[in-house]
């Protein structure tokens, strides 16, 4: 049974004369997967951003699990089961790939030290190792080496892996497969199924359409910072949903497909 | 540490068969890669360095290890290094603190003029002290973190706020020593023998601070947070690290131990002048990248800026000895520093890639 987990009310932000986000209203349900797309500043991120708690809003309101919230930072939404997986790098490249996965949440003895309560060393290695053979990072992995020594795509995978060991209600995951190779891509395709029939829900940004049609239960396209449509993945077309995107007629592009 | 072949992509191959080969040969593959992971790391150039640079300095002259002269390089070593350690941490936040010479000054110089003229006693006046300097680093974190000014201007302005009301209070004359009877005397600035050398208890003050520093980065909840916000601010943020804060409560720390480190050595010499500490700030972080902590962020090793002060106060120590003109110390420390530098940016340059 599908029950709205997030739903976000007429939400507008601008940057100084730049706005970003002008009443965009969404909502989401759990085991969905939304797909939200739109082209290159059309305010995807910022949203997100808005969402996890790295910026705030200037009207509107967010909902989760039918009560209104204010997210104020990225604790309140990792609190309120939010896990974001940004689409600039979201690593501390000195850090080990452990220390990276618990980073904001890591395991400790003598809990009542506060800030300075010292590590579970040993539990914080064997979690990583656990989730990285859980995530499907075959590649030999030392969960104490620094982030510094790996790919780009290895990198992605370290990020995804994060965002799925603390079981969220939302994982949002704003362009994951930038960087990514053929197999790591699918890993990713295969992770956002996963977490659906889990009974999560997940906000995927991409600007690759075939994904979408792979994995998506829902499309939202922004245009401009506003929400230009929002439909079912079924019964729709990739030419469909590439023409609200650009804003171009469908006729068009019907046009311009079969000539090429 | 890992096999470099182990994370490169595409070789996943050789990695498998690089893996089979650990599986014949066992322990012994483990342990040639663990010590070329040490002998990777920033602390063992600068410690192999610091040997050198003991043996040729007893070579040079057999004064080097008397006692007495091992007295006075522990005299006085510790009070830079406690002020080091603050900035080992702070520097690993990505930020840095130019005042700790003038906050050297600043704290004994105030107690003790409440001392002369308030007429209060010793231990309330140092309570004061510590009190004004905390809110000198505070005033330092909020003006990087909240206005997001860059530290080096932040802290410089305060290093001729500091300093220049410093100067300003005593008027340019130091102060006469802490006299009457109180425990903190020899608690911090007390010293005893072992042998013929005579310690100073600032000694110990240096051990257990550096002990707690080096629990707190390696070990602790906020040592990883002080990393992360160096090696990448925006991520740690993301996670919800409570950055400002962080940043905020190590500008605090290190005002703190500056001001600790100045109380020790005023104590120590029964007089505190407003020009003591002058350019420490200086002599502090160079000590600090010498030892291998990164001045960009995100790297901080506690056992290298041990190394780095040992390292810095015995070329200093060791050149008078040698016979070097005075003038020409710097000629000698500078040099040292850039050789360091390079060391370590080819360490790190092998041992990463991005
Ligand atoms: N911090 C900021 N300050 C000023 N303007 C900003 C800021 N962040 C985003 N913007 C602007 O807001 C608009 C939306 O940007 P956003 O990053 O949300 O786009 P996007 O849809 O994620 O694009 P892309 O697909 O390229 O990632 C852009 O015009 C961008 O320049
Ligand atoms: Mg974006």
């Amino acid at each position: 049974m599908m029950r709205e987990v997030l739903r976000l009310e007429n939400v507008a932000k601008s940057f100084g004369s730049v706005q970003a986000l002008r009443d965009v209203s969404l909502t989401v349900n759990t085991g969905e997967v939304v797909a939200l797309l739109g082209d290159n500043g059309a305010g995807k991120s910022t949203l997100i951003k808005a969402i996890s708690g790295l910026h705030g809003i200037d009207r509107g309101r967010i909902i989760v699990d039918g009560k209104e919230v204010t997210i104020r930072n990225p604790r309140d939404a990792m609190n309120l089961g939010i896990e974001t997986i940004h689409q600039d790098s979201s690593l501390a490249v000195d850090l080990s790939i452990a220390r990276n996965l618990f980073l904001g949440r890591e395991p400790v003895k003598a809990a009542f030290l506060g800030p300075l309560a010292p590590l579970d060393l040993p539990q914080l290695k064997r979690q990583a190792s656990d989730l990285l053979r859980r995530v499907g990072i075959r590649k030999n992995l030392d969960a104490d080496a620094p982030i510094k020594a790996l790919s780009g795509g290895e990198r992605q995978s370290i990020a995804i892996s994060r965002a799925m060991q603390f079981f969220a209600k939302i994982i949002i995951l704003d362009e994951p497969t930038n960087n990514l190779g053929v197999e790591e891509t699918h890993g990713v395709l295969r992770f956002i199924k996963e977490v659906r029939d889990a009974g999560h829900s997940v906000i995927y940004i991409t600007h690759n359409i075939h994904h979408v049609f792979q994995v998506a239960d829902r499309i939202v396209v922004m245009r401009q910072g506003t929400v230009v449509a929002d439909i079912k993945a079924e019964g729709t077309s990739i030419l469909e949903v590439e023409a609200i995107i650009t804003g171009a007629d469908l006729h068009e592009l019907e046009v311009d497909a079969r000539r090429s | 540490m890992t096999n470099d072949a182990l994370t490169r992509p595409g070789g996943t191959a050789r990695a498998d068969r690089l893996l089979d080969r650990n599986h014949d040969t066992g322990g012994a593959k483990v342990k040639s890669t663990r010590w070329r992971a040490l002998l990777r790391k920033p602390e063992t150039s600068s410690f192999i360095i610091l040997c050198l640079a003991v043996v040729f300095f007893t070579l040079a002259n057999d004064r080097f290890l008397s006692p007495l002269n091992l007295a006075n390089l522990l005299a006085f070593l510790p009070e830079l290094g406690i002020i080091a350690l603050g900035m080992t941490l702070l520097l690993t936040a990505g930020e840095f603190d130019l005042s700790v010479g003038a906050v050297f000054a600043f704290c004994p110089v105030i107690s003790m003029l409440l001392v002369q003229h308030a007429g209060i006693d010793l231990g309330l006046a140092l309570i004061v002290g510590f009190a004004l300097t905390a809110v000198i680093g505070l005033a330092n974190g909020l003006f990087v973190t909240k206005i997001g000014i860059s530290s080096f201007l932040v802290t410089l302005a305060m290093l001729l706020l500091v300093r220049g009301s410093t100067l300003f209070a005593t008027q340019g004359f130091p102060l006469a020593s802490f006299s009457g009877e109180t425990i903190l005397k020899p608690l911090l600035a007390g010293s005893f023998y072992v042998g013929e050398v005579r310690f100073h208890a600032s000694i110990i003050w240096f051990a257990l601070l550096a002990a707690l520093a080096f629990y707190v980065l390696n070990y602790s909840k906020v040592g990883n947070w002080i990393s992360a916000i160096g090696s990448n601010r925006n991520a740690a943020i993301a996670r919800g690290v409570p950055a400002d804060a962080v940043k905020i409560g190590l500008f605090i720390a290190t005002s703190l131990l500056a001001a600790l480190a100045g109380t020790i050595s005023a104590l120590r010499i029964s007089s505190a002048s407003p020009v003591a500490g002058d350019q420490y700030e200086l002599e502090v972080i160079a000590m600090v990248v010498v030892g291998g902590t990164a001045l960009t962020g995100g790297r901080g090793t506690i056992i290298g800026t041990i190394i780095g002060v040992f390292l810095l106060r015995i070329i200093r120590n060791g050149i008078v000895l040698v016979g070097v003109p005075g003038l020409a110390f710097n000629i000698f420390v500078g040099g040292l520093i850039l050789v360091m530098l390079v060391v370590h940016a080819a360490m790190q340059k092998r041992s990463s890639r991005a």
